[in-house]
């Protein structure tokens, strides 16, 4: 029977064994260089993740220091209504609390000096609100005037738009007002939101001579408290169930702090995953490189095993020589990350509501050297594993077997390989579900790539002809022979394709779906707030300017009062219905018709007329679903004080995205067409300058009246779009440096590879332009395949979320990607020149005297 | 202890994409303590499989090898690299030092592996024996092919081996520097009393030792 002898022998201990730590020093002093794409592929995925969780948590702590001024106090109570209840105010009173309110709301700007219009939103500001932060000014503004009641202020980014100076005046409604100043900062304001809807600031008492006030304006009043250093909790107590019975809806600053950071959780876990791209990313950077490195070693190894070191002693060898490197480097990442978390406030300041200062986070600094130390022991350790099983024979032949197979010790780090990214994309997202479909979407990629890898190898195996002549027959050749990189390098350059791609796809989509939109005779300008005298008159006002009028859209505003014949405040009181609050708080803007419009389908039921005075409404399916609804449901309404029992006739499919006047309710007609309403004009005009037109003398007819024009949301969505894909470019820059390394070094691997043959055919005489047109087909056919492989899954993917993510129309800009690919092919194809250039200018004689 | 080494039935196959061959088949032999033998043969009849195997390089695929009464082919690869470390020196047809190391670092590196301490003294006695202690402090890449033969010389003795295998020393050299190094060798070890396995297709060279086993197909053709 076969037995195995244990030897009793003390085991290699990389701390009892000086030897190794001297070996490794020894052998590490003149390889150092090799070793520079290891420390660059650390260097930056540290860089991306230090940079990005000390922004985050910069951001966070800035929320959390910066929360009242984002409020500008301590409590806000809105309303749709100008006046609060009786008690409501009475036990405001009681808090003997400075109070400030203001009332805001959607209007149409005009500035005589140039002519100039546009939709703004009105900040009517009474007291002495805001109570915390400072509004920021211009230096020529004068805040005193506005104090004093008889001067405006407005966005600076309005006032640059119109070339508007303090001193200016504007006309809102019927009044017009001189300029005081023009504001920088508002407390709680984005500079983004300024572009999209910039402010125009009204003392209160000015609002009444505007005239805008009238039924039907969506107005937001809000009441805010100034409560230094008292029980906010205790306050919030006493209001809440009164601000409830009255459907106002209360505001604190801790409140607000949760809103804000559940905003800013997408941003978070972007910026997150792109550190987490670039970190995984830098891991196949460090995997690739010690693979280079240790291949150059396995001879050293075979003499060290020959002349009687363990497998482990030479793992240990190599292993610290890589840890201290990754210590490094580690410390190199940490050092640029913190100097582009400087940068990165500078560059999404736009989007921020507080300004993020500049500081070191230390918990995002260890996690950082965490990381970056386990990245470089897991991710060394699996092509270091292999060291340990190179056969002493190879001394004798380079092509040896190992001594084993397979091992335990190789088995538990691809374990780990995968372990880690899987928990350290759940630590980043923050979230088990979100950090396992990324990392399930990563592998799904690789997967994809890596069979994508040996379709290529094996269709140029089957391709491959002697009529290409030699220097293509070679060079595709070169593809599919021992010792290729082709598989690696598709992994890879298909990847970094992959994620610009996939960015880039969604981006169109996104931008064409409001180009879209926009687009035929679709509708591109509403006018809303007209009031029912005003219609007939309005109606001839644009068809007499050749604008045709699409829609004239009748809306009528009504709250909910009961459902199912139990009454809202029953509902709200039950908490065991899984009904949204706030379907039953909101204020519906509901129309009547009898008939579907383009954006609307009929998911059950039919549009019915009243019968015996029972009246069926029409609800969208999101709403159907929000309040439990099924067909024959009651609900009745509160239509300006007067009581309305309906009951649900049909339920609809309701497209959103399209410019139409959408709503959640729907009319009969013969039922409202007696309330209090206002309306809503459709139109399209062709021309920015027709559009500008028509709304200057639209303002001056119908001061009301407001226009959204769709051309300048499109303007601001474009400057919006720049603004954010500066954001993402930059950030994306990690990954792509990264991949350019990785890229760097799987080439660098294949270039040992050809170094011998093509030396060797050099000496029998192939002259070098033979040699450079070889490396270069190689590497470009690699660098077509790979980018052709990675975009076509981009297209994939992007499809996939744009339809059932975003659920939007697939808009794919064919020419903008093709860009991209060329840009990558020429990428690959030069790095694999460089790295080859070397090789091409070696004597051959050097070669064979075994001299590399 | 009669035997150092003992052979008995070794066969040694590989596989070959689908086919199997065979290396070596049914060596038996055994060598005593201080004794010095060659294994001759030509090209592809097995030699340096056979150092390979009597080395604990590799493991037999049937048979057994028994060095210091110690069972070789019933060790794994680790307690094969101890015995190696403890009792084996190795000098090579192609010198087979570490490049990023110097002469006397090369000529150490036994005695480091193990551990001992005190090792450079050891080491410069020999480097001066073969003459270069004016080269300690070269690299393999500095030195020539004759003086790399010599430090892997010095580092083969260097940890008082019980066995030296030497493969094709002078395969690499000139016909002057190939007659010193052979004398040096064999010098060495009569003065260190080691037992000696010389693998040589050159019979002129064999003829130093006291035995010549000749090889043939995988086979040990005569003693």
């Amino acid at each position: 029977m076969d037995y195995i002898i244990k030897l009793i022998r003390k085991k290699a201990n990389i701390f009892r064994s000086p030897w190794i730590w001297k070996f490794s020093w020894m052998d590490a002093r003149h390889n150092l260089n090799r070793l520079l794409i290891f420390i660059s592929s650390i260097v930056i995925g540290i860089a991306a993740l230090v940079s990005i969780n000390s922004f985050n948590f910069a951001l966070q702590e800035d929320i959390d220091s910066q929360a009242t001024e984002l409020l500008g106090a301590d409590m806000s109570i809105s309303s749709r209504n100008k006046y609060f209840d009786s008690l409501f105010l009475r036990t405001i009173d009681s808090l003997k609390a400075e109070t400030a309110g203001d009332a805001r709301f959607a209007s149409m700007v005009f500035f005589p000096k140039n002519e100039g219009t546009r939709l703004i939103q009105v900040v009517a500001i009474e007291g002495r609100y805001p109570f915390y932060g400072s509004v920021l000014l211009t230096d020529s503004s004068d805040i005193a005037e506005f104090h004093n009641g008889k001067s405006v202020m407005i966005d600076e980014v309005l006032a640059i738009q119109y070339d508007i100076r303090v001193g200016d005046s504007l006309k809102l409604g019927r009044g017009t007002f001189p300029i005081c100043a023009l504001v920088r900062q508002f407390p709680g304001n984005t500079s983004i939101g300024a572009t999209f809807a910039p402010s125009v600031y009204v003392p209160y008492n000015l609002l009444d001579r505007t005239g805008l006030i009238q039924y039907g304006s969506r107005i937001n009043y809000h009441k805010y408290l100034f409560l230094k250093d008292r029980d906010i909790d205790k306050i919030e107590s006493v209001l809440r169930p009164l601000a409830r019975q009255n459907r106002y809806g209360i505001d604190t600053v801790e409140e607000r702090k949760e809103e804000l950071g559940a905003s800013f959780q997408n941003l978070y876990r972007f910026l997150n995953l792109l550190g987490f791209i670039a970190l995984i990313l830098g891991g196949i950077g460090v995997s690739s490189s010690v693979h280079i490195y240790l291949r150059e070693k396995r001879e050293s190894v075979a003499i060290l095993r020959c002349l009687g070191a363990s497998g482990w002693q030479v793992f240990y060898v190599f292993f610290i020589q890589i840890n201290i490197l990754g210590l490094i480097g580690t410390t190199i990442g940490i050092a640029v990350g913190i100097f582009v978390q400087y940068l990165l406030p500078q560059i999404v300041s736009d989007f921020l509501p507080v300004s993020v200062e500049f500081r070191i986070s230390y918990v995002a600094v260890v996690e950082g050297f965490l990381v970056g130390f386990i990245m470089s022991v897991l991710f060394a350790a699996l092509p270091l594993s292999d060291i340990r099983l190179v056969s002493p024979l190879e001394i004798f032949r380079s092509e040896v077997e190992p001594m084993k197979k397979v091992s335990k010790f190789r088995y538990m780090i691809i374990v780990l390989v995968i372990l880690f990214p899987w928990l350290f994309a759940i630590n980043q997202t923050g979230s088990l579900l979100y950090g396992s479909i990324f990392i399930g979407a990563l592998l799904l990629t690789f997967i994809c790539l890596f069979l994508a890898g040996i379709f290529i190898l094996w269709i140029a195996r089957k391709s491959i002809s002697d009529k290409l002549g030699f220097v293509f027959h070679q060079g595709m050749a070169n593809l599919f022979r021992p010792g290729n990189q082709t598989i690696i390098l598709i992994v890879v350059i298909g990847l970094g394709t992959f994620i610009l791609c996939t960015l880039s796809l969604i981006q169109n989509s996104l931008l064409g779906q409001v180009e879209f939109a926009g687009s035929g005779k679709r509708p591109n300008t509403v006018l809303f707030d007209i009031q029912p005298y005003q219609k007939d008159e309005l109606v001839d006002f644009t068809r007499a300017r050749n604008i045709p009028v699409q829609q004239v859209v009748p809306i009528v505003t009504m709250r909910l009062k009961s459902l199912k014949d139990k009454s809202v405040e029953e509902w709200q009181k039950d908490t065991t219905e899984s009904i949204s609050r706030w379907a039953l708080n909101h204020e519906y803007r509901v129309t009547y018709r009898d008939s579907l419009i383009e954006s609307e389908s009929l998911n059950e039921g039919k549009l019915r007329v009243p019968v015996n005075d029972t009246i069926y409404i029409s609800v969208s399916d999101g709403l159907a679903e929000d309040l439990n609804l099924k067909l024959g449901d009651q609900l009745e309404f509160n239509v300006q004080g007067v009581p309305l029992k309906t009951y649900v006739g049909s339920i609809r499919k309701v497209d959103w995205q399209r410019i139409q006047t959408n709503f959640m309710v729907v009319f009969p007609s013969r039922v409202l067409e007696q309330a209090p309403q206002f309306f809503v004009l459709i139109t399209r005009i062709d021309t920015r300058e027709k559009s500008a037109e028509f709304q200057q003398s639209l303002v001056k007819k119908f001061p009301n009246v407001s226009a959204i024009d769709l051309t300048l949301i499109l303007a601001t969505l474009d400057q919006i779009f720049d603004k954010v894909e500066l954001v993402i470019r930059f950030m994306a820059i990690f990954s792509v440096l990264t991949g350019l390394f990785v890229l760097t070094g799987a080439i660098a691997n294949s270039k040992y590879a050809r170094l011998r043959e093509n030396i060797l055919l050099r000496t029998i005489g192939a002259l070098q332009k033979q040699l450079i047109g070889m490396t270069l087909v190689e590497y470009f056919l690699l660098g077509t395949l790979a980018v052709i492989s990675g975009c076509l899954l981009a297209i994939a993917s992007s499809w996939a979320l744009v339809r059932f993510f975003f659920e939007i129309k697939f808009n794919p800009e064919y020419v903008q990607l093709m860009f991209i690919c060329l840009v990558i092919i020429i990428l690959s194809t030069g790095v694999g020149w460089i790295n080859t250039r070397s090789i091409l200018s070696k004597s051959p004689l050097e070669v064979l005297r075994k001299e590399i | 202890m009669e035997f150092i080494l003992k052979a008995d039935q070794l066969c040694k196959k590989f596989k070959a994409d689908t086919r199997e061959i065979t290396v070596l088949n049914d060596i038996n032999f055994q060598v005593k303590e201080g004794e010095g033998i060659s294994i001759v043969g030509p090209s592809g009849s097995g030699k340096t499989t056979l150092l390979g195997l009597c080395a604990g390089l590799d493991a037999p695929t049937s048979g057994t090898i028994t060095l210091m009464d110690i069972p070789l082919n019933r060790l794994s690869e680790d307690d094969r690299a101890y015995i190696r470390n403890q009792y084996v020196g190795f000098v090579f047809q192609n010198f087979q030092l570490l490049p990023t190391l110097t002469a006397i670092e090369n000529a150490i590196i036994p005695l480091e592996i193990r551990g001992e301490k005190g090792g450079a003294k050891k080491a410069m006695e020999l480097l001066d024996r073969v003459g270069l202690s004016e080269r300690i402090s070269h690299y393999p890449a500095q030195l020539s092919g004759g003086e790399q033969q010599r430090v892997a010389i010095a580092r083969a003795f260097v940890s008082n081996p019980k066995i030296v295998f030497v493969d094709e020393p002078t395969g690499n050299l000139d016909e002057e520097t190939a007659d010193t190094i052979t004398q040096l060798l064999f010098e060495m070890n009569r003065e260190l009393g080691t037992t000696l396995i010389l693998v040589t297709h050159n019979y002129i060279l064999a003829r130093n030792t006291g035995r010549i086993l000749k090889m043939k197909g995988g086979r040990l053709e005569q003693e």
